[in-house]
């Protein structure tokens, strides 16, 4: 078998990972002792990871495995954020992007092929405790949007705007409101990023003219990329031009031109009165007045249709006073509610069995697991029992290892 | 004075499964079966993951007794030697550059370790009214806590803008790689022009 294979190979070399050693004969060997190595062989390989890396075709036969994001397109999507901070990390380590294919990306992923798009668009709510994995479920589906050539309108994480904002200004155009204007325009930067080749297949053009100040007009059958453009540039209007160009993808889709995805990570920041955002007189200032909310708030109703809507809901990201349960109808307090209801929820569990298995064989295929004793079976179930089965916590928890 | 009681007539507890197996085993658990126990450490467990080297060096590391402040910064140490070493592993063309590079944090610690231990220290002798610095034999235990010492020192003494994790992390990788840190340069420099010097016959 494997194990005998390796006992050809020196003990030395092995914990020192030979690389010269191809797949098939890529196993630890059995060491004198009451644990035995369990073997990383070519078997397991396919059983932690799939060559499908297109999203579209991903159903329950991958489930539970590791698919690779290709570089250009992480490149694409994540390059303004989307993926989780140490995730990044972990990408530039193990020189690969890989999301492992779980049940509620599976589950959202068969609702949006077999939607009815002549409908209203359905609100799909992602919820779940903390480290669960929403944010990286809801990559996965913004790759899915990607590959299925749906326009794509992506907020990589709502609370940076709402508790950690680069600038404040009061609003030209709305009483009593406040830009953000800064990250408007990286939004827009960012919205750019991703819809750029897309909007070059897709002629969609300006429904009607915008004024901006005496000499900058947007007329009516300008390409839409030009509202982006002047976002970018003129930072001053950015948040109008948000307003605006989510206005005419809004109306674009309802007439059929184009098929949108709208995915937003943190949802519920949206609805929150406490905020961080605080005028120049110190005053704080709630979510419905930031010109931003209004935008996010509009793509999120159900009065359009052609499209889908996927939030997340996230105790984190808000104030540490309603932290006390991560369920969707409390995180989005009854505005939110009110806003959203009817909508699909999703939950996000902790890793299964099957899920933690595949994760720890997938940290020792990158090398990421150097301790000799987490191959061994008691080294596993010493981990699967201190991270609880949340993925977070394993991240952490082998992070030292 | 009720320490010393307990110091004398209990015994140490043992929490690690092998070494309680091989008692087992052996038969030396007859002797204390029917002996108390000392209380456990804080950092005692009987994970397969502890290390008693690596235990100690947190000790080392922590500040005015915050041993949670201490492991997390090890612990993080540990995870940036990983990607210190998988960054050169991947960047490695050949197979056999890529066999030579250690990614094991916990080897990297050790081979630092016994990198670092010095295997003489000096001592103040004086003759004569002079006080010479005079190299002597030195203890496991001692030479052990001067490479700890050492490699903890040449960490915080680096960039104050960079965090004291990825500082160690640096230290530990050079240590492992032969290359010595400033104390324990500074020390050998000393040796080397001892013979130099005056000789001493010293009855000691």
């Amino acid at each position: 078998m494997v194990y005998r294979l390796c006992k050809i190979l020196t003990l030395d070399s092995i914990f020192r990972g030979v690389s010269s050693v191809s797949h098939h004969q890529r196993a630890l060997s059995v060491v004198a002792g009451a644990s035995e190595i369990l073997p990383v062989g070519e078997k397991q390989i396919r059983r932690f990871r799939t060559v499908e890396s297109n999203p579209v075709k991903h159903d329950h036969n991958h489930a539970y495995k590791f698919y690779t994001i290709p570089l250009e397109t992480k490149k694409q999507l994540f390059q303004h954020g989307g993926l989780p901070t140490f995730f990044e990390q972990q990408t530039q380590t193990f020189m690969e992007t890989c999301i492992m294919i779980r049940d509620p990306a599976l589950e959202i992923l068969h609702y949006l092929k077999t939607a009815d798009y002549t409908r209203p668009a359905i609100r799909y709510v992602m919820y779940g405790e903390n480290g669960c994995g929403k944010s990286l479920t809801l990559a996965h589906i913004l790759h899915y949007g990607l590959a299925s050539g749906f326009l794509l309108i992506h907020v990589p994480w709502v609370p940076n705007w709402m508790r950690a904002c680069k600038e404040v200004s009061n609003s030209a155009t709305r009483e009593g409101c406040v830009d953000l204007n800064l990250d408007a325009a990286a939004w827009l930067v960012h919205f750019k990023s991703q819809n750029a080749a897309i909007l070059n297949t897709i002629d969609l053009r300006m429904s009607k003219e915008y004024v901006w100040s005496k000499r900058e007009v947007t007329k009516e059958g300008a390409p839409l990329m030009e509202l982006v453009e002047l976002g970018i540039s003129r930072v001053k209007y950015a948040s109008e031009c948000v307003i605006a160009l989510i206005k005419e993808i809004k109306a674009h889709s309802t007439q059929g031109r184009c098929k949108t995805l709208v995915a937003i990570n943190g949802f519920n920041a949206f609805f929150h009165p406490k905020t961080r955002v605080m005028t120049e007189a110190k005053v704080k200032v709630p979510p419905s007045k930031i010109t931003l909310t209004e935008a996010f708030v509009e793509i999120t109703k159900y009065d359009w249709c052609n499209g889908a809507v996927v939030l997340t809901v996230d105790k984190s990201g808000i104030a540490p006073d309603r932290r006390e349960s991560c369920l969707p109808v409390y995180q989005l307090g009854k505005e939110g509610f009110e806003h959203l209801d009817p909508f699909v929820p999703i939950c996000v569990r902790d890793y299964n069995d099957k899920e933690l298995e595949s994760c720890l064989d997938y940290y020792i295929d990158r090398r990421w697991l150097q301790n000799e004793k987490s191959c061994t079976e008691e080294g596993r179930n010493e981990l699967k029992f201190l991270c609880g089965m949340n993925p977070y916590r394993l991240m952490h928890i082998c992070a030292p290892l | 004075m009720f320490s010393l009681i307990v110091h004398q007539l209990c015994t140490k507890p043992i929490y690690k499964k092998e070494q309680q197996e091989s008692m087992y085993e052996s038969g030396e658990v007859e002797n204390i079966l029917h002996v108390p126990v000392k209380a456990a450490r804080v950092d005692a467990t009987c994970s397969v993951f502890h290390d008693d080297l690596v235990r100690k060096f947190t000790n080392h590391v922590m500040k005015d007794g915050n041993k949670v402040l201490a492991r997390e910064l090890v612990e993080k140490a540990f995870q940036k030697i990983k990607r210190i070493q998988l960054q050169r592993y991947h960047g490695a063309d050949d197979s056999e550059k890529k066999a030579s590079i250690e990614t094991n944090p916990l080897k990297i610690f050790h081979m630092a370790l016994t990198n670092t231990k010095p295997v003489l220290q000096l001592t103040p002798i004086k003759r004569g009214g002079v006080t010479y610095q005079v190299p002597v034999p030195i203890t496991d235990n001692r030479a052990r806590f001067m490479a700890m010492k050492w490699l903890i020192l040449a960490a915080r003494d680096k960039d104050l803008r960079v965090h004291f994790p990825e500082k160690l992390a640096w230290e530990l990788v050079d240590a492992a790689a032969n290359q010595v840190c400033s104390r324990r340069q500074l020390l050998s420099c000393i040796f080397q022009d001892m013979p130099k010097k005056k000789t001493l016959t010293l009855s000691l």
